[in-house]
């Protein structure tokens, strides 16, 4: 990982938690109105997670039931993902199956832990480069924006930050706690 | 003895009188019949292909495959070429190596493919499929959507079957036709973006509108329906946006309520996938709808709520039929007309539908469809009564055209 992947990351990762929803989004929807020729945000999560063991996150342990099971839609980082759930594929809520790559931008939403009763920033990064996983298909839609909005919008195929845009699952990784709740909370 | 020979006589009379079947010709492919204003294309993105239905005899005529996107991109018919596109993508090694592009141009009587236009490799690829490329009134130039995930649009001339310019959309998505040569789109700052091109295909100039909807609190589905040089478009809180692209600018021409508020008290909301279809010869729109909270947006209705737009009021209700049970009949192999098949409807329960097209014709046909199984259903669109279901469709989607 380099040290601009590092900066790029820690800045994100500042901005998530710092600034409220829609400036976040204006921000980010200010580098895409940029155009086709910028190159887009560069945040390499998927190499800074290295090498890690076999479904290593699992279930949170502070909460009973599905909202607490990453192979579960009612998962609580859930609550506007659309896709294959990568803990189901061989993968985890925050990593991919082997052999597949995490895309590097993604969309993103804000969920309610019901642990600590907290509103969190979740990415939804999609895993790419292997066919769609078939498994724990989950549709929720809370805080979901339609596609000329893309950083909120679930529907967009994410793997077109990837080498392989072929989509394979989505994963739910934590950014950090959000200042706001999203709209429908 | 006897009645041996008597038999084998018998049976060489009867071998002797019976006309022998003729032996069949090898090779042959049939062409689509004369098109009707009943067919309708249904995608498939499992199986990666659409299929193309009769309503009238809900038989399967043909299919085009369309490769490489998350939902099988619909094809877009044209009916002056008599041809077909699809968009595709594909890798040199299936799901891995170099990406290339290309719109896929069948016969659109034969379904042969007769051409290939290759273009950028960044058509976009979104869930819902909808309006990430269309075909321009006339069918000279074809616009294709882009995403990486910024976003611009290719200009296709299919006359000389080559890319004329790839534009820059900053902030706006989508491909809305009203001309021959303009289209609109939807931007991220609550606006709506007409672009038009000139007679070669040259971008010649993007107009905005001034902002009409928030695109937080309540924004307008991608889903809209078309009505000349005007797209319908209703909000996740059910107004309908009548958005007039005729002009020199686009402009909010008319914003109305799909729910009274008795009706918002009930929680009735739209919903689904292609949520609303538009019939301009009687101007009855068809809208999906269910109860539910905020964040339904793309679930099934229970309803199919009919509206003389004109007049802005709800005219009828239509059930829709279940789905669910008949795709499981089918599968299972189960006779329609058996008391299994009645029990199966009657315990399965009724998931609804994600999405209609309305047929144009003065004897218009309702398509529904539930995006999960991809099991679809025929109504006639002027009394509601259901007519037959579309049977073994495939596995999922919920896209419908009407070529």
């Amino acid at each position: 990982m380099s040290a601009i992947d590092r900066w790029t990351e820690r800045l994100t990762r500042e901005m998530a938690r710092s600034t409220g929803r829609r400036s976040l989004l204006a921000k980010l929807g200010t580098l895409l109105a940029g155009g086709a020729a910028v190159p887009l945000l560069p945040v390499a999560r998927g190499l800074a997670a290295g090498t890690p063991i076999h479904n290593q996150a699992g279930p949170d342990p502070e909460l009973d039931g599905p909202e607490g099971d990453p192979t579960k839609c009612e998962y609580w980082r859930h609550c506007s993902i659309d896709g294959f759930l990568c803990s189901c594929c061989g993968g985890s809520q925050t990593a991919c199956p082997p052999g597949t790559e995490m895309a590097p931008v993604s969309w993103i939403g804000t969920c309610r832990n019901p642990g600590d009763g907290k509103d969190y920033a979740i990415w939804y990064n999609d895993c790419c480069g292997r066919g769609m996983c078939g498994r724990c298909f989950c549709n929720r839609n809370e805080g979901d924006r339609p596609i000329y909005h893309p950083y909120r919008s679930n529907d967009v195929n994410w793997c077109s930050g990837a080498s392989s845009q072929i989509y394979h699952c989505s994963t739910a990784l934590i950014i950090g706690l959000a200042e706001e709740a999203q709209p429908e909370q | 003895m006897l009645r041996l020979a008597i038999g084998l006589c018998l049976a060489l009379a009867t071998a002797a009188g019976a006309e022998e079947v003729e032996p069949d010709d090898v090779g042959r492919s049939l062409r689509l019949p004369q098109r009707t204003e009943h067919w309708v294309w249904l995608n498939e993105p499992l199986l990666k292909h659409a299929k193309l239905l009769d309503g009238d005899s809900g038989e399967v005529l043909g299919i085009v495959d369309a490769l490489g996107s998350l939902t099988g991109r619909h094809p877009l018919p044209c009916r002056e070429r008599d041809e077909t596109y699809v968009l595709e993508t594909f890798y040199s090694r299936g799901n891995r190596g170099q990406r290339r592009d290309f719109v896929t141009i069948y016969d659109s009587r034969s379904l042969e493919v007769i051409g290939e236009i290759e273009v950028p490799p960044r058509t976009a690829d979104v869930g819902h499929g909808l309006a990430l490329g269309a075909v321009l009134d006339g069918c000279r130039f074809l616009v294709i959507n882009n995403q990486e995930p910024a976003n611009s649009v290719t200009v296709v001339d299919l006359e000389s079957r080559s890319v004329v310019e790839e534009i820059t959309t900053a902030g706006c998505a989508l491909v809305y036709p009203v001309g021959e040569r303009r289209f609109g789109m939807l931007c991220g700052d609550g606006t709506a973006l007409l672009v038009e091109i000139d007679g070669a295909g040259h971008r010649r100039r993007l107009t905005s509108s001034e902002p009409f909807f928030d695109v937080v609190e309540d924004p307008l589905t991608e889903k809209g329906v078309r009505n000349g040089e005007q797209w319908m478009f209703a909000s996740f809180e059910g107004y309908l946006h009548i958005v007039d692209f005729s002009g020199e600018r686009p402009r909010l021409a008319d914003r109305w309520s799909l729910f009274t508020d008795a009706q918002r008290e009930q929680s009735w909301r739209i919903g689904g996938l292609q949520h609303l279809a538009y019939h301009a010869p009687t101007k009855r729109l068809y809208s999906v709808v269910h109860q539910g909270g905020k964040g339904t947006h793309k679930d099934a209705g229970n309803e199919i709520w009919v509206y003389d737009a004109e007049r802005r009021q709800r005219v009828q209700v239509i059930g829709p039929p279940p789905l669910l049970a008949a795709f499981l009949r089918r599968m299972s192999g189960i006779e329609p007309d058996s008391w299994t098949a009645w029990l199966m409807e009657a315990v399965i329960p009724n998931q609804g539908v994600h999405s209609v097209v309305v047929t144009p014709d003065e004897q218009p046909l309702l398509f529904v469809r539930h995006r999960e199984n991809g099991s679809a259903g025929v109504f006639d669109a002027r009394d509601g009564t259901f007519v037959r279901y579309l049977e073994e469709i495939g596995l999922g989607g919920g896209l419908m055209v009407v070529p």
